[in-house]
This record gives structure tokens, C-alpha cells and sequence, in this order.
């Protein structure tokens, strides 16, 4: 492959007193790869995004965006570089209706300067969007606000928040976790197109049968260290991972 | 009802809208609870004073450079005092307090306390509505809070920017994850609120003489509408102002005007009590606490 690394991460890590979150991880992304991240709970899969995307800053080690040296940048500024993350406890504006949650994107600088547009003239696009990551054509739980939707529609709601940032890099900090069976088959065959469509994605994820149909590599993580990372049908024979990942059985035959 | 009660009802409740808009407004926006909200006020009254009087700015030209003035003193407070605390809710209210504290002692400190400290209305003369001689200033100032109210309301549901600094309010990771920069929007906000304030004072301290206490009794009428309407509600607001605006006109009519200023603070323990929302308050966590 001869892309353009979009990101790449460099010996990153973070000490809480005295754990040690994230250990020297290293890897690297190239434009229009879906990388996925495993490996068991506390192992700092959410630690690791929050030291990429800005809301932690790391202890040691670097991150590069696009080439630019971003360690420890500010949340908002690297959302008008381009990185739109996702959180695992999706919070939406709560008395807010759900498309006007789509719609305050168009305050940060980048969104208003790569699509432009008055108030309003965002409204249909919003619709749009949420029909997109699955919210029913044509009801009117668009309108109610966001406070009143069930779970599902919440975390449909958070994947809709990062594709209206207009983004380079997606992160999606186990989207699935909460959602139904159904749910999640519903927005599988969204991720697909959105990785066909050659966006770049980073999804860190537990349920590794949905992961892996959308993901080409993955990196697995083990208290904070790096312990594999390749295909994810290499990975899942690698016996350390295994390990990690003790009376859990991991499921390659998807 | 009588028609002086109804009249001097809603003069009141205007009042106490005008006042408390300002730090409803900081609150429901930024989420910080701006106890200098007094100090702000009677320092654009002594602002428009001075700038009329030590400088010689005509009445109309003071008036919105007031308002510019308590925009950037309101700022101001936020990058000095407020940024470093932020999020720590109890340390922003003693941050807050002690800035309006120390800009209330400052002017007496200075000397701000004698008589000659008044503004001057806007339209001078009176009317008699249904027998009751009312003058325009109190007029003006019903007109005035009903307009901020509603541009309010607007400004907070149907623009970018009002709805980005709800959004801070609400939840300020989930804000900085779309690009909204945290600090730029809350001190903005405190422009905003301060600015508010301004348009308070000037055109209520006409209708007295501006003294170093009328500060500290603003903080409570905020205080009282804020929690009686129930906080980051604009409903709640007006509802809450004109519930107390009559309250204090039917105390100081029918029973004795010396408990007039005991009843907000007396509206504000009973809501505490009953309900610690507000009236219309969106803090669900209150309602659920055991």
C-alpha cells in the first residue's frame, strides 16, 4: 500500500499513579484503513483514544496526525483537524431535539467552513443523516429531544454526531456496546460502506464477530501493552491473545 | 384586584425578569453560577454615572458603551478568575462571590455613597392607566424585559451559537467533541450575561438613587427567580417573576411593606423545600434524590 499515513502513534503512554494505562503502544494507520482494537475490560482501549483524540494527555510518547505532531492537543482543536470520536457513554444534549444535536456541529470552525450554510439550511441534511445511521424515515423522533430517546437510537445518534463533523478520522469507542442484536446488524452494513467509501475508522470494539467485518487489521491490547497486531484472522490464532482473553472464547468464523 | 396592584404587579415582576435574565442566562449557557452578577450590575450603573459625568458622554452614547464595558468585565472575570476552577462548582461560586463582593466594596471603598449618584430616565413624565398615574421609565421597563425574554428564547433555540453554548452547559465533553471550544464559549457566555446586567441597571436605577446595598439585593431577586422558576428554563423565568413580582405587591398593599423583600427569600426556601428543581426545572437528579 502506498497511502498516506493519516495517523500514527509513537511509544504512547499513560501512568494513573501508579498503573500504567497504556504502555509504549505504537501502530499506525494509513488513509481508508478500519483498524479495530480489542482486548479485555481495563485494558485501556478507551485510554488509548482519549490520548489520541486530546481528553487525556499522555505521560510520555507522541502522536502524529496527517504528519503534524497533535500530542496533547485540545479536545475541540483536533475535531477541526478532523477527528471525530465517539463516546462509550454517549451523552447527547439531552433538552435539545435530536437533529439540532446535528446542527450545532456547524459552530466549529471546520464544519462551517467545509460546508458552509446558514442556520436551517442544515435541517434537511440532519434528517438525512440520522435516516442514514437508522432512525426510521418519516416518524417524528427526530423532533423530540434527544434526552427522550432509548438507548439504541442514543449510540445511533453519537455515529450521526461524528459523520456531521465532516471528518478524516472516525473513532468509534465501542458503539455496539447496549445496542440489540438487531440494532447492531442494522448499522453493520452502514460501516461497511463507510469503510468501502474509503473514510478511515478506528473502532474499538468487543463484540469481535461484528468487529471484524468491518475492520482490515486490528491491535490487541493487554493491561496497556500492545500484544498483537495483524489480520484479524492472525490475530485471533496468536496464543497470548488467547490468554489475555481467558474463558472468553474468541470467535474467528466470521 | 385593584388596578394600582395590577399595574405596579407586573412593574415588579418586569423588574425582577430584567434582573434575573442576566444570570439565568450565564447559568443555563456555561453552567456557572455568576454570584457577581450584583457587582456586575451596579458597576454599569456607576459606569454610565461616570462616563456622563467625569467624561461628559451624552446620555445615549453611555448607555451602549456601558453595555460594552460589563460585556468585557464579564469576560474578564471568566479568564481571571473562573478558568482555572472550572467545573469545580463550589469553587466558581466563591470565585463568582468574591469578585462581586470585591467590586461592591470597591465603589463604597471609593466613596460611591452619597445622593448624587442617579441616572437619568429615558422618557421623563407619567400616564394614568385605569386612575393609576404611572411614569414611562416603568413602562419602559415592562417593555424592555418582555423584549430581552423573548429575543432570549429565540437566541437559545434557533442559532448556532445559542444552541452550541446550551450544548456546553449540558455536557462539555460531548461539546468539545464537536469543536466547541469550552473556554471561548463560557466566557462569551459571561459576556452575554453581564451585558445583560447593563441593560438591568440602566434602566432600572432611574427610578431611585443607585446605593452599594441595591447590589447585594439584586444577587438575591437573581438567586430567588433562578431557583423558584427552576434554573436553564426561560418559562420558568417569567412564570417565577411574575409569581414573586405579585407576591411582593400584594405584601406591600395588604399587609405591611417591610416583609416586601422577606418574601423572595421566603418563596426561595419553600421551593427548596417542596420542590428543589424550580417550578419548571430540568434537574432531574434533585427530584430523584432520596
Amino acid at each position: 500500500m502506498s497511502k498516506e499515513t493519516i495517523l500514527e502513534v509513537r511509544n504512547l503512554s499513560k501512568n494513573f499513579g501508579g498503573v500504567k494505562a497504556v504502555s509504549e503502544v505504537s501502530f499506525q494507520l494509513k488513509r481508508g484503513e478500519a483498524l479495530g482494537v480489542m482486548g479485555p475490560n481495563g485494558c485501556g482501549k478507551s485510554t488509548l483514544i482519549n490520548l489520541i483524540t486530546g481528553f487525556i494527555k499522555p505521560s510520555s510518547g507522541q502522536v502524529f496526525y496527517q504528519g503534524k505532531d497533535i500530542t496533547g492537543i485540545a479536545p475541540h482543536k483536533a475535531v477541526n483537524l478532523g477527528i471525530a470520536r465517539s463516546f462509550q457513554m454517549a451523552k447527547p444534549f439531552y433538552n435539545i431535539p435530536v437533529y439540532k444535536n446535528l446542527i450545532i456541529p456547524l459552530f466549529s470552525p471546520r464544519v462551517r467552513k467545509l460546508v458552509g450554510g446558514k442556520f436551517g439550511d442544515r435541517d434537511e441534511a440532519a434528517i438525512h443523516l440520522l435516516e442514514d445511521v437508522g432512525f426510521e424515515r418519516d416518524s417524528s423522533i427526530p423532533y423530540k429531544a434527544a434526552g427522550s430517546l432509548p438507548h439504541g437510537y442514543v449510540k445511533r445518534l453519537e455515529l450521526a454526531r461524528c459523520l456531521s463533523l465532516e471528518p478524516d478520522l472516525i473513532i468509534l469507542d465501542e458503539l455496539f456496546s447496549g445496542m440489540s442484536m438487531s440494532e447492531v446488524a442494522s448499522i453493520l452494513p452502514f460501516l461497511e460502506r463507510l469503510r468501502d467509501e474509503g473514510k478511515t475508522l478506528i473502532m474499538v470494539e468487543h463484540r469481535l464477530k461484528e468487529l471484524f467485518r468491518v475492520v482490515d487489521k486490528v491491535v490487541v491490547l493487554n493491561f496497556g501493552k500492545k500484544i498483537a497486531e495483524g489480520l484479524p484472522e492472525e490475530v485471533v490464532q496468536n496464543e497470548e491473545v488467547r490468554k489475555s482473553y481467558l474463558g472468553s472464547e474468541v470467535d474467528s468464523s466470521a | 384586584m385593584e388596578a394600582s396592584v395590577l399595574i405596579f404587579g407586573l412593574v415588579n415582576s418586569a423588574t425582577l425578569m430584567l434582573v434575573a435574565l442576566g444570570f439565568s442566562l450565564i447559568f443555563g449557557l456555561s453552567g456557572v453560577a455568576n454570584l457577581a452578577h450584583g457587582g456586575i450590575y451596579l458597576f454599569s450603573g456607576y459606569v454610565t454615572w461616570m462616563l456622563m459625568n467625569y467624561l461628559g458622554v451624552p446620555f445615549l452614547l453611555a448607555v451602549p458603551l456601558t453595555i460594552i464595558i460589563a460585556g468585557v468585565l464579564g469576560a474578564l472575570i471568566y479568564w481571571v478568575a473562573l478558568k482555572r476552577v472550572r467545573g469545580l462548582h463550589l469553587s466558581e461560586v466563591i470565585a463568582t462571590f468574591a469578585v462581586g463582593v470585591a467590586i461592591l466594596e470597591l465603589f463604597r471603598w471609593m466613596g460611591f455613597v452619597t445622593y448624587e449618584f442617579t441616572l437619568p430616565v429615558f422618557i421623563k413624565g407619567s400616564v394614568d392607566i385605569a386612575g393609576v398615574s404611572i411614569d414611562y421609565q416603568r413602562l419602559l421597563i415592562i417593555g424592555i424585559g418582555l423584549l430581552l425574554a423573548f429575543a432570549l428564547w429565540v437566541f437559545s433555540r434557533y442559532t448556532k451559537m445559542g444552541l452550541a453554548l446550551r450544548g456546553m452547559a449540558q455536557d462539555e465533553y460531548t461539546a468539545l467533541s464537536i469543536g466547541i471550544d469550552s473556554d471561548w464559549a463560557a466566557a462569551l457566555s459571561m459576556a452575554l450575561g453581564s451585558a445583560i446586567a447593563a441593560i438591568a441597571a440602566i434602566s432600572i436605577l432611574p427610578l431611585g438613587i443607585i446605593s452599594i446595598n441595591m447590589g447585594y439585593e439584586v444577587l438575591i431577586m437573581a438567586l430567588a427567580v433562578s431557583v423558584v422558576g427552576g434554573l436553564e428554563s426561560i418559562t420558568g423565568l417569567v412564570v417565577a417573576s411574575i409569581i414573586l413580582g405579585f407576591a411582593k405587591t400584594i405584601t406591600g398593599t395588604y399587609f405591611d411593606p417591610k416583609w416586601m423583600e422577606v418574601i423572595y427569600l421566603f418563596a426561595l426556601v419553600l421551593v427548596l423545600a417542596i420542590k428543589p428543581s424550580g417550578l419548571f426545572g430540568k434537574f432531574k437528579e434533585l427530584e430523584e434524590r432520596v
